[in-house]
């Protein structure tokens, strides 16, 4: 017995492919000028060493390396993020660009003894109890891609030391991953402690159990579906947008 | 191979059926639902909240049951930490829900399984700590919960997924091999000659283990048609190696029936001829998959994977879902009494086999192939993953003649990638152990062989 499964299904991924593919769609996108082009593929492909090349050629002939990160490093990841985005490319693309463009970053304070100043800072964590945390992984990848310094706390994080970590660091964003329904409970006792100690920093919460009615239950919680949504949280909030703001735009249900 | 030929697979029927103590049998000739839940956040807080929230969700489960007039249920209890973690917790539910089951079985002579899972809380924080202290006391959670009155013996391991997590987000299928074929396979073998050797003692059935930390990851990861963070054609590549990692369970001692959400137990089945529970169109209280007719198949037990207790129109979410799976299994054991098993396996199979790569590879007579791949070179933890991958993309590629999987530019290149890197891979264990130990030494700073593994 066998059947034309096209009656029954769709493949709406191979309908919906774009002509064009992702290699020509990025090399459009990268900058005209070296090396800049260079750099942008090199961090699109993945490939550190070549990063790395590029960025001592151009330190060689006289760049300024922390100058290199903001108009070069930071933009060819954005080409990157941008084509995630767009629905073009898949996540470990993005894992491999973010790793080339951060040991980019880092070879560049080296060169330079100094450090760029971040868009923001976020602290990150897995809730006590949980030990899932390739979410976590995913979240804190893309705030270091789209610039921001993430303070990893880890996974198992005791609500203690959340608290802890953002009265010390002063985060714009928090966020939480849970997977199991009787771990994330925790997110509810770090938003009442982090306002009993009157701090209303956003509290971004996700991950597999996590729903958007359990955020939505306490104050400073902002729903995230899906792991892109925390750069995109980060930039809303340098953007000016309020908690209230927030859940219009990320509680979609 | 348990079977000569993929078509001898069925559902409710196995090679070598197991017995809970209550009546029911697992693989003797019927499907029976397997009702799982979780407990709502705030009963995690004290002992006494979490006795009672299992208290009552095995009895709005067992009532219902006997409402609609269903013969036989069994129940899965996945641990939260807190019950794994203080083993006698554990022991304490399972003693309580065993008790329930036993009065419903005593007055309606309903047929009764019950299903312990503790948690894989062999970790320290960030590391894994799959060896020692937490070892223990995980034995102890077994110990305490066969003691209660747990029939059947689980566990989800976790061996590694330190790797894994990795790999699988820079696209190294070698990594997924070492990661879950060999690391996973490696820890297996150590826990599960251990839980075996418990259930014996406690007279109780090691059950089995599901690879759920890592071919679940990459499932899950890979998500639905038009999401973007992995190919599924990767994703079933991680799936067939757990083939390779969950079958080492049954080769220590596990006899089924299998962990639900273990997708990879069509080819477990096909190895050893041991029951499996699987889970798909009635566990979409839990997450989507796409295949939820095809993983009925060849089941045994038929699972919703888990549903935080709470009320629904219908009743409790545990008697709405575990209603919905004994309808399932009713109807699968009318086409057993009236011969039309096959018919009905042939087309939940076939209104799921193209839909995407891992539906396609985890079809009976597909996942079959994989089977007789890993067993070709059953002694060898990274052959027999090697093969697996080997037939999975030969399977895949042979099937662009057919023309009825349709797979993405995008799939079709991460499998021509996937198959560039296994291309380069020797076939000598000892070279890729060695190789792959320092690449990832290097390069995965969780990473602890020596504290982990026995090699």
């Amino acid at each position: 017995m066998d059947i034309d499964p096209s009656k029954i299904l769709v493949r709406y991924n191979v309908q919906k492919e774009k002509a064009q593919s992702p290699d020509q769609m990025a090399a459009e996108m990268f900058p005209k000028a070296e090396p800049a082009r260079t750099i942008a593929k090199a961090i699109y492909e993945g490939e550190e060493d070549d990063v790395i090349e590029g960025l001592e050629k151009a330190i060689g002939k006289g760049a300024d390396a922390i100058k290199l990160i903001d108009d070069v490093l930071m933009p060819g990841m954005k080409i990157v993020t941008d084509l995630y985005d767009q629905g073009v490319i898949f996540l470990p693309n993005v894992m491999m660009a973010a790793d080339a463009m951060l040991e980019g970053i880092e070879y560049c304070k080296e060169s330079s003894g100094s450090a760029p100043k971040p868009k923001g800072v976020v602290v990150c964590h897995v809730a006590e109890g949980d030990v899932h945390d390739i979410g976590k992984t995913i979240v804190a990848a893309l705030l270091r891609a789209d610039g921001y310094k993430v303070v990893d706390l880890g996974r198992d994080v005791p609500v203690d030391e959340v608290i802890a970590a953002v009265k010390k660091e002063s985060p714009m964003m928090l966020t939480g991953t849970a997977l199991m329904t009787t771990t994330m409970y925790a997110f509810k006792e770090i938003n009442d402690r982090l306002l009993e100690a009157g701090i209303k920093v956003p509290f971004q919460c996700g991950g597999g159990a996590v729903n958007q009615d359990f955020v939505a239950s306490y104050q400073l919680g902002i729903y995230g579906e899906e792991a892109a949504d925390a750069p995109k949280m980060a930039n809303a909030i340098l953007a000016g947008k309020g908690l209230a703001q927030l859940k219009d735009m990320f509680h979609k249900h | 191979m348990a079977y000569k030929n993929a078509d001898d697979m069925i559902f409710g029927t196995a090679v070598h059926p197991v017995k809970a103590e209550l009546g029911l049998q697992v693989g003797a000739g019927y499907v029976t639902a397997e009702v799982n839940y979780a407990p709502r956040p705030e009963a995690g807080v004290s002992k006494e909240k979490l006795v009672s929230e299992y208290r009552k969700l095995t009895t709005d489960i067992m009532a219902r049951a006997v409402q609609i007039g269903f013969p036989a249920v069994s129940l899965e209890t996945e641990h939260v930490e807190q019950m794994t973690n203080n083993p006698t917790w554990g022991g304490e539910i399972a003693h309580v829900q065993k008790t329930i089951l036993e009065e419903y079985h005593e007055e309606y002579g309903i047929k009764c399984g019950l299903r312990h899972t503790p948690g894989d809380i062999r970790e320290d924080r960030d590391l894994l700590a799959l060896i020692g202290k937490k070892y223990d006391t995980l034995m102890e959670s077994f110990e305490a919960v066969a003691e209660g009155g747990a029939d059947f013996l689980s566990i989800e391991t976790m061996g590694g997924k330190e790797v894994f997590d990795y790999a699988v987000l820079r696209n190294d299928v070698p990594g997924m091999i070492y990661s879950i074929g060999c690391l996973g396979g490696m820890d297996m073998e150590m826990i599960w000659t251990d839980i075996a050797k418990i259930a014996q003692k406690k007279n109780r059935v090691p059950a089995g283990d599901t690879d759920c930390a890592q071919a679940n990851t990459a499932m899950f990861v890979g998500g639905g048609l038009l999401d973007k963070n992995l190919a599924h054609t990767l994703a079933i590549l991680a799936r067939v190696i757990a083939g390779s990692r969950t079958l080492v369970g049954y080769e220590a001692g596990a006899k089924g029936p299998g962990k639900d959400c273990g997708y990879e137990n069509t080819i477990i089945k096909a190895i050893t001829g041991c029951p499996i529970a699987q889970e798909g169109k009635s566990a979409t209280c839990a997450h989507a998959d796409v295949m939820g007719n095809l993983t009925m198949q060849v089941c045994d037990l038929w699972s919703n994977e888990s549903v935080e207790y709470h009320g629904e129109f219908g009743g409790t979410s545990v008697q709405c879902w575990s209603q919905t799976l004994n309808m399932d299994a009713a109807l699968m054991n009318t086409s057993i009494q009236t011969g039309n098993a096959k018919m009905l396996r042939d087309l939940m199979c076939l209104s799921d086999k193209y839909r995407d790569p891992q539906g396609y590879i985890l079809a009976y007579d597909n996942a079959f192939k994989v089977g007789q791949a890993i067993v070709k070179d059953g002694n060898d933890l990274y052959l027999r993953a090697k093969n697996a991958v080997v037939e999975t993309i030969k399977i895949l590629e042979a099937s662009k003649k057919e023309g009825k999987l349709l797979m993405s530019r995008f799939e079709q290149n991460a499998l021509a990638d996937a198959k560039a890197s296994i291309d380069a891979l020797t076939n000598e264990k000892d070279t890729f152990m060695s190789d792959s130990l320092a690449k990832y030494k290097a390069e995965v700073k969780v990473f602890r062989p020596e504290a982990n593994y026995k090699w």
